[in-house]
C-alpha cells in the first residue's frame, strides 16, 4: 500500500520533468519486438487473444445489466415490471421465469438499439479494437498506442476483415496528448496497460477525460501479490514460458483496492474540478489464468488480474 | 498495391461470413439454426448445394408422395428438442413421423432376447421430411430478416483455394461464380471435398457391410404398438423400425455378396427373404441364401414352406416375440448403402470446421449417425454465437475450438461403442455367442472378459 502511494505522489514532479510520455523507453521497445507476432493466437500473445474472452464479456454483462429498462417509457402499460427483491429467492418459479424473461427481452431490444463509440487505449496489435469493432452495437472504435511497430501491425491486419475496415481506426499518440475536447467516447477501455506505465495516476486521470457523462471505462491490470507475481513472472515468463520475458515489472501491479481507494480518494477531494468526482466503481471481477485451461473468472478481485469498470455519471 | 486495392472492390459482393457446404440434414439445421439465432442472424450466410433441393423438399410438404421413401432415420429425443428450439419442428409433415418407445432385440443364433428399457421416445422421419421442414422454416426466417440466406442448388464446388492476402478459404462453383468466405463449414457428407481441402485426415475403416433398406407393410393380423425390432444375425443386424399407418422401414446390414443377393431378388421373394431374416434359425438362413443365389426356382416355396413349419411350432404366448410378417412392399424402396466407421482427426481448422457425416459416419446400429451430427450443429452453433458476441472473427480458431473440444471425445466414445456392438454380434464364435445372450448390460458388466471377446472377436472381423 504504501509502496503504491509512494508512486502515485511521485507523479506530478516526475511528469513536470519530463513531459514526454507516461511510459518508459524499456516498455516501448519490449512492445516493439512483439509486434510481428500479436496476431499468431498460438504465439507470444495467446494469453491476451484467451484473456480477450473474458474482458468482452466482462464489457457486454456490464454494459447489459446496467440498462435502464424503463427510461423514457412513460406510458405504465409499457413499463416492466422490476422488483425490487430477487424474484427468484421469492416467487414461485413461473412468475419469475415471466418477469426474468420480460426484462431480458426488453435488455435485448435496448442493448440491440446502441451505437456506441469506443476508445482503446494502448491497444497494441488491436485484439481488443477489433472485437469491439465487430459487435453490431458498436459505431465505431478508435485505437491509440505509442509503438509505431505494434500499431502497424494493427493497421495491416484490420485490412484483412471487412467488418472492421470501415469501423476502426489508429491513431500514434498518449493517452495524456489525446484533445478532451474533440474526443468524447461512450466507451474507454484501457487492458493490461496501467501495469506497464510509470505513473498510473497520470494515465488513469487522463483516461477519464475521454469518457461520455452516462459512458464507460473499463481496465484490467494485476493485483500486486504473491500469487500474481507467481503466476505472471515466475511461471508466466520464466518456467512456463508463455509469455514474453520482461513484460511485466512486479512494483508496477497495483491492486484492486488500491484503485477502488483512487477513485473515492477523488470523491473527498476539495478540488471540486476532480473528474473522479463523477466515477462510481460499477463492479470488478478477478480472474486467474490456468493452464490448459486459459482464463476463468474468480470471486476473488484481489488476487491475480482483474478487471474494473467505472461509470461516469448521467 | 493497386491490385490489392482493386481486388478488394471486385471482390465484395461474393464475399460472405459463412459458405456452407452441402444441403443434408446436417448443412440445413445449421443454417437455420444461425438464421434464428438472434446473435448470429446478421451474419451472411450461403449454402452451397450439389443436388437440386428447393423444388423436391417444397413438393414434399405440398403434395405429399403416396408412399413412405426408403431414407428413414430414427430421432432422438434430444434432436427433436432442438429442432424444436430452432422453430423447424412444427414445418414437419407430423403424420409421416412414428414415434416408439419399445425396442425389441434378439439374437439370431442363440434366439436369446431383451427389451431394451428405452426410457426416451425415438422417432422415425424420412430424411427428405426433415430437409423439407427445415427449408420450410428457413424461407420463414428468410422472409422476416433483411440478411437472408442465400442457397445455390445445383452447384457443386469444384475447387478451393486461399486467398493470397487474407487466407480466406476461396471457392470456385461449378456455375463459374466464386466465393470467398471468413468461415467454410462443410456438412458434404462422407467424402467431404471441404475435409480433404483442409488436409484433414479421416481414420476408419469400412465394415465390409452394406445396408439394405428397403420400405413394408406389416400384415394386418393384429393390433400392435409401434416397436422397433432388432434381430443380430452373425452376418449383420436386420432392423425393422415403425412408420405410420403399419409401414415399417428396414435396414438390413449384411456381406456385400449377400447384399448383391438381396438387390437381385425379384420383389416377392424380397419379401419372403425379409420374414424369413427375422424368424428362421440361422442354419436354415444359410441354406435360404444358398437357394437364392444359385436362383433355385424352388425359393419362395422352400421360405414358406419353412415360415410355416415355424409358425406350427410357436406358441401364441410367443408370438409377439417376433415382429409381424410383412406383407407389401413398397415399389421401387429397395436400396443399399455401404457401411463404415470413419472419425476425423480434427473437426476445425483455421477457417474450416467439419459438421454430421463430414466429420463421422457410423454403423447404422443404432440410429445415431444423423443425431450426432444435429448434437454437432448445436454445439457450433453455441460457439459461434459466443465468438460472436465476443466480437471474435468467428473463422478463427479461437472461436472453433470450444465446438472441437467438446464434440470429438463425445462422438469418439459413442463410435467406439457402436463399433463394439457390431462386432460383438457379427459372430458365431461360441463361447461369445453365449456370453452375448446374457444381454448387452450383462456382458458391459463383465468387463475384463468382453475385453478379451472383443479383442479376439476384432482379430478376426476387422477389415
Ligand atoms: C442405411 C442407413 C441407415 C441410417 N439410419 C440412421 C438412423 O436411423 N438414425 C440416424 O441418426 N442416422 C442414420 N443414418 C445416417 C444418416 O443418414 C447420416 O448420418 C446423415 O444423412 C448425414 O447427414 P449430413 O447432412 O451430414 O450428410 P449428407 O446427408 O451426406 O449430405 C451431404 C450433402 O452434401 C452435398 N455435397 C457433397 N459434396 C458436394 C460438393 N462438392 N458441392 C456441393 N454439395 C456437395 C451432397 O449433395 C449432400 O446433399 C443411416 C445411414 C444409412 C446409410
Ligand atoms: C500489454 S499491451 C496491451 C495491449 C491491448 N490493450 C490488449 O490488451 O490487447 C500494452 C500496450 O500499451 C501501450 N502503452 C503504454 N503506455 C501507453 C500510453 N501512455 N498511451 C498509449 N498507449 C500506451 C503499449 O505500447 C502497449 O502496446
Amino acid at each position: 500500500m504504501h509502496h503504491l502511494r509512494r508512486q502515485f505522489s511521485h507523479v506530478g514532479r516526475l511528469l513536470q520533468q519530463s513531459k514526454l510520455t507516461a511510459t518508459s523507453e524499456i516498455e516501448m521497445s519490449h512492445f516493439n519486438q512483439l509486434a510481428s507476432t500479436w496476431w499468431d493466437v498460438n504465439g507470444p500473445q495467446r494469453i491476451l487473444h484467451k484473456m480477450n474472452l473474458l474482458r468482452m464479456d466482462f464489457i457486454n454483462d456490464t454494459i447489459k445489466s446496467h440498462l435502464k429498462l424503463n427510461k423514457g417509457v412513460t406510458d405504465p402499460e409499457e413499463q416492466i415490471y422490476i422488483p425490487p427483491f430477487n424474484v427468484d429467492n421469492v416467487l414461485p418459479k413461473e412468475i419469475a421465469d415471466r418477469i426474468n424473461g420480460e426484462q431480458e427481452i426488453r435488455r435485448q431490444q435496448l442493448w440491440q438499439q446502441l451505437k456506441l463509440d469506443a476508445l482503446d487505449i494502448g491497444c497494441g496489435g488491436g485484439i481488443l479494437s477489433e472485437s469491439l469493432a465487430r459487435l453490431p452495437v458498436v459505431n465505431r472504435v478508435k485505437g491509440i498506442d505509442l509503438s509505431t511497430e505494434v500499431l502497424e501491425v494493427a493497421r495491416q491486419h484490420k485490412k484483412l476483415d471487412p467488418m472492421v475496415r470501415e469501423k476502426l481506426t489508429y491513431e500514434l499518440k498518449a493517452v495524456e496528448d489525446l484533445d478532451p475536447n474533440t474526443e468524447q467516447y461512450d466507451v474507454v477501455t484501457m487492458f493490461e496497460m496501467l501495469e506497464h506505465v510509470n505513473y498510473p495516476a497520470e494515465v488513469l486521470k487522463a483516461a477519464l477525460r475521454h469518457v461520455k457523462p452516462g459512458g464507460w471505462i473499463f481496465i484490467s491490470t494485476i493485483n500486486r501479490d504473491l500469487i500474481s507475481w507467481f503466476t505472471t513472472i515466475f511461471m508466466g515468463e520464466h518456467i512456463l514460458k508463455i509469455v514474453p520475458l520482461g513484460t511485466h515489472t512486479y512494483d508496477k501491479y497495483i491492486n484492486e483496492k488500491e484503485l477502488e481507494k483512487w477513485v473515492e480518494d477523488g470523491h473527498e477531494n476539495s478540488d471540486l474540478g476532480d473528474l473522479r468526482k463523477q466515477f462510481e466503481v460499477a463492479g470488478s471481477k478477478g480472474c486467474v489464468y490456468l493452464p490448459c485451461y486459459g482464463w476463468k473468472f474468480t470471486d476473488n478481485v484481489e488476487v491475480g488480474n482483474y478487471f474494473m469498470a467505472l461509470k461516469r455519471r448521467d | 498495391m493497386f491490385q490489392v486495392i482493386r481486388r478488394f472492390a471486385t471482390s465484395v459482393s461474393n464475399v460472405a461470413d459463412i459458405v456452407i457446404i452441402g444441403g443434408g440434414p446436417a448443412g440445413l439445421t445449421l443454417g437455420t439454426a444461425l438464421k434464428n439465432s438472434p446473435v448470429t442472424k446478421h451474419l451472411k450466410i450461403h449454402l452451397v448445394e450439389g443436388g437440386k433441393i428447393i423444388e423436391p423438399l417444397n413438393s414434399f410438404l405440398e403434395t405429399p408422395p403416396p408412399n413412405y421413401l426408403n431414407r428413414v432415420v430414427s430421432l432422438t429425443p434430444s434432436t427433436i428438442g432442438f429442432l424444436d428450439s430452432i422453430g423447424a419442428w412444427s414445418h414437419f409433415n407430423q403424420e409421416r413421423t412414428q414415434s416408439y418407445d419399445d425396442i425389441v432385440t434378439y439374437d439370431g443364433v442363440s434366439g436369446a432376447r431383451m427389451n431394451f428399457e428405452h426410457p426416451d421416445i425415438a422417432t422415425m422421419v424420412e430424411t427428405t421430411n426433415i430437409q423439407a421442414g427445415l427449408l420450410s422454416r428457413l424461407n420463414e426466417l428468410n422472409s422476416q430478416q433483411e440478411v437472408k440466406l442465400v442457397i445455390q442448388e445445383d452447384t457443386k464446388v469444384t475447387s478451393i483455394a486461399k486467398d493470397s492476402i487474407t487466407q480466406w478459404p476461396t471457392l470456385k462453383l461449378s456455375n463459374g461464380d466464386s466465393l470467398t468466405c471468413r468461415l467454410l463449414v462443410g456438412c458434404d457428407g462422407y467424402n467431404s471435398p471441404v475435409r480433404h481441402f483442409a488436409g484433414i485426415e479421416s481414420r476408419g475403416w469400412s465394415y465390409n457391410r452394406w445396408g439394405v433398406v428397403a420400405t413394408f407393410k406389416f400384415a394386418d393380423t393384429e393390433f400392435r404398438f409401434p416397436t422397433g425390432w432388432q434381430r443380430f444375425l452373425p452376418t449383420g443386424p436386420l432392423a425393422l423400425l415403425p412408420l405410420p399407418n403399419g409401414y415399417t422401414s428396414m435396414v438390413w446390414s449384411t456381406t456385400p455378396e449377400l447384399a448383391e443377393m438381396l438387390l437381385s431378388l425379384d420383389e416377392t421373394e424380397f419379401l419372403s427373404m425379409v420374414n424369413a431374416g427375422t424368424r428362421l434359425s440361422t442354419e436354415e438362413l444359410s441354406m435360404i441364401y444358398d437357394l437364392a443365389k444359385s436362383k433355385s426356382p424352388d425359393l419362395l416355396e422352400q421360405i414358406q414352406w419353412r415360415l410355416n413349419l415355424f409358425a406350427g411350432k410357436l406358441k401364441p404366448a410367443d408370438e409377439e416375440n417376433f415382429p409381424l410378417q410383412v406383407s407389401e412392399i413398397v415399389t421401387g424402396s429397395r436400396a443399399r448403402f455401404p457401411l463404415k466407421l470413419s472419425h476425423a482427426d480434427t473437426y476445425v481448422e483455421d477457417r474450416v470446421a467439419l459438421v454430421g457425416d463430414a466429420a463421422h459416419t457410423t454403423h447404422p446400429l443404432a440410429g445415431q449417425g444423423l443425431n450426432m451430427g444435429q448434437e454437432d450443429v448445436k454445439s457450433l452453433v453455441g460457439a459461434l454465437e459466443r465468438a460472436t458476441s465476443r466480437g471474435l472473427d468467428i473463422g478463427n480458431s479461437l472461436a472453433l475450438e470450444p465446438y472441437f473440444s467438446e464434440r470429438w471425445p463425445q462422438n469418439h466414445v459413442l463410435l467406439g461403442v457402436m463399433d463394439k456392438i457390431h462386432k460383438i454380434y457379427s459372430t458365431d464364435f461360441a463361447p461369445l455367442v453365449a456370453a452375448r445372450s446374457f444381454g448387452v448390460d450383462v456382458l458391459n458388466s463383465l468387463g475384463p472378459i468382453k475385453d478379451f471377446m472383443v479383442g479376439r472377436i476384432s482379430g478376426n472381423s476387422k477389415r
